[in-house]
């Protein structure tokens, strides 16, 4: 049973968002808007370079756009506490893992933790309940470099999920995986969506991805081109 | 797993680099260590060398940067004596032997008259204290008698001549239990200073701090050259001791600025192969603050690693700089508590100084821009 009730609200909106690096020299993103309702998956798609990833960072809270505006929940996040918000509303998958190599595979679970109210015990218990969760609980003592790429992304997976998060930004989370894995890994994030009520952004360059969500949004050049 | 956990693990990610460079921080400290260790040993010892013994003025020449170039009439006791408020008198004339045979290049002798006021704080460990009327008899300090293996009965040889020894002392000050005691007379004649002698030290009665200043002036208005010294003040003014707290404090700021540039290059190197997974950790909701302090904390980690290996190499220097002639009996080899306390203060300081700029870097770091960094 869905723990967030899915309705057509968004939970996550960008109006009109322009993206500029500072350079000058690359207009990642020219005015796009988006929105993901609660528990809605949405795909972005579109060649490298038109502004996925940007779009994902943008929502996410990792960087400013140089025009619009970010709501989550109607509150513009121009006017929040954008590392609180990563903190507790975002969980972020990311194509190529990134865990800390010197920690075990529960303990990078723990590590998005480290900024809840959570006593080292509570952190402990709930890793260990995620690390199972993913299927995982027999490898949850190795180093990242002793798993599999399939495992590192379902142990990257559930550290996104830490801190039980509203929204999951997944950029690229089946690029670096075979197909079997691809579709492991896929079947894991359809399961937590739906048990978890999550909403999910994921920027993919695969149509097997893609056609898995609920709704699929196309770029190119910094432009949303479809919608469908 | 604690906070602490991650910051173990990241400073042993790459061993060897931690290691070396809390090994450069190890030699620095403990060259502080082992510096300011003796220095202050000598300050202990030649404040004990007045306080122990009840001493309140010492007299000497005016105008000379110690002691031991200092000459005075040996008569000029007397004169002292006649002072209001003075207690007691005693001559003294010190001077440096060597004992080439034992490979000492320097101990502190005495010229002390029988029953003087210097002889307290003395502690004879074995023999007797020489007489009155005694000649060519020595004491020596328990640290020169292990150093020359020499005991009571034997004949030590000092600046040529034998003398024979009549006891072996203990003292309250290093200088003298590293060196030895002959009856003034004899050091006079040893050193052809017959009737002189390097200064007098007086006890005052009655002794608190403005009666004591009172007697100094009158004894340095009344008699021309010179000069009395307060015991507290006479060690602030020793020059040869001066000389080694200004290079103990030099040592100590070379290391600090050395130190603390290595701290900042191992730091700093962290940080740019890093910037990718600080990327991440900002991604995850860490806040800066928190960055930083997981900077910080490697930081002090090395800080920390380096001042307890500081700490055991500055022993072993100790027992290294005793292997020296030179060093034998005037070197305590202890390193006392409130100097391993400033080792733990200096990996501190080094730690701090080295870590902050890195950990305000690290906490700067735009997160998407150090995502992109990956």
């Amino acid at each position: 049973m869905n723990e967030r009730e899915q309705t057509s609200e968004p939970i996550l909106r960008g109006e009109g968002l322009r993206k500029v690096y500072p350079d000058g020299a690359v207009d990642a993103l020219r005015g796009v808007s988006i929105a993901a309702a609660v528990g809605e998956s949405v795909a972005v798609v579109g060649p490298s370079g038109c502004g996925k990833t940007t779009l994902l960072h943008l929502l996410g809270g990792l960087d400013e756009p140089t025009a619009g505006e970010v709501f989550h929940k109607g509150q513009p996040l121009s006017r929040i506490d954008r590392d609180r918000y990563r903190a507790r509303e975002i969980g972020f998958v990311f194509q190529s893992f990134h865990l800390l190599p010197t920690l075990s595979a529960v303990e990078n679970v723990q590590v998005p933790m480290f900024e809840t109210d959570w006593s080292p015990r509570e952190r402990a218990k709930r890793a260990e309940a995620l690390v199972e969760q993913v299927g995982m609980a027999h490898r949850r003592n190795h180093p990242p470099a002793r798993l599999s790429v399939g495992e590192r992304q379902r142990i990257a997976i559930a550290r996104a999920l830490a801190n039980e998060p509203s929204i999951l930004l997944a950029d690229e989370p089946t690029g670096n995986l075979d197909s079997h894995t691809q579709d492991d890994i896929l079947r894991l994030l359809g399961d937590f969506r739906r048990n978890k009520g999550l909403t999910l952004i994921i920027v993919t360059h695969s149509s097997e991805v893609a056609a898995a969500a609920d709704r699929i949004v196309r770029m190119r050049d910094g432009l949303v081109v479809v919608e469908a | 797993m604690h906070f602490s956990t991650l910051i173990f693990r990241n400073l042993f990610r790459r061993r060897a680099r931690t290691l070396l460079t809390a090994a450069g921080l190890a030699v620095a400290i403990a060259a502080v260590l082992d510096l300011v260790g003796v220095a202050w040993n000598f300050q202990r010892a030649f404040t004990s060398l007045y306080q122990g013994k009840g001493i309140d003025l010492i007299v000497a020449r005016a105008g000379v940067a110690n002691q031991l170039s200092s000459t005075l009439d040996q008569k000029l006791g007397e004169r002292l004596r006649g002072f209001q408020g003075v207690a007691d008198v005693a001559a003294s004339m010190v001077d440096v032997v060597g004992f080439e045979e034992a490979h000492i290049a320097g101990a502190l002798i005495n010229g002390w008259e029988s029953g003087s006021l210097l002889f307290r704080g003395t502690h004879v460990l074995e023999g007797r204290m020489f007489g009155p009327d005694e000649d060519k008899v020595a004491m020596l300090g328990r640290v020169l008698a292990l150093n020359l293996g020499k005991t009571v009965g034997d004949t030590v040889g000092v600046a040529g001549e034998p003398f024979q020894v009549v006891a072996v002392h203990e003292s309250d000050s290093l200088f003298e239990s590293g060196g030895l005691i002959i009856p003034l007379k004899s050091l006079q004649h040893l050193m052809g200073r017959e009737g002189q002698v390097t200064g007098f030290v007086i006890q005052a009665e009655p002794s608190d701090p403005k009666s004591v200043s009172d007697l100094q002036r009158r004894i340095e208005s009344e008699i021309p050259g010179v000069a009395a010294t307060q015991a507290r003040d006479q060690v602030a003014r020793d020059m040869q001791l001066r000389l080694a707290m200004v290079m103990a404090w030099s040592t100590t700021a070379l290391a600090i600025l050395l130190g603390s540039v290595g701290v900042l290059n191992t730091m700093l190197m962290t940080v740019f192969e890093r910037t990718g997974e600080i990327g991440v950790l900002r991604a995850l909701g860490w806040k800066r603050r928190r960055v930083m302090s997981m900077i910080l904390g490697e930081s002090l980690c090395l800080g920390v690693l380096g001042a307890l290996i500081g700490m055991v190499l500055a022993f072993v220097g100790m027992r290294c700089i005793l292997l020296m002639p030179t060093a034998r009996g005037f070197i305590d080899p202890n390193i006392p508590g409130p100097v391993l306390g400033l080792g733990l203060l200096l990996g501190f300081v080094l730690s701090v100084l080295g870590g902050v700029y890195p950990a305000i870097r690290a906490a700067a770091l735009d997160p998407s821009e150090a995502l992109r960094h990956e």
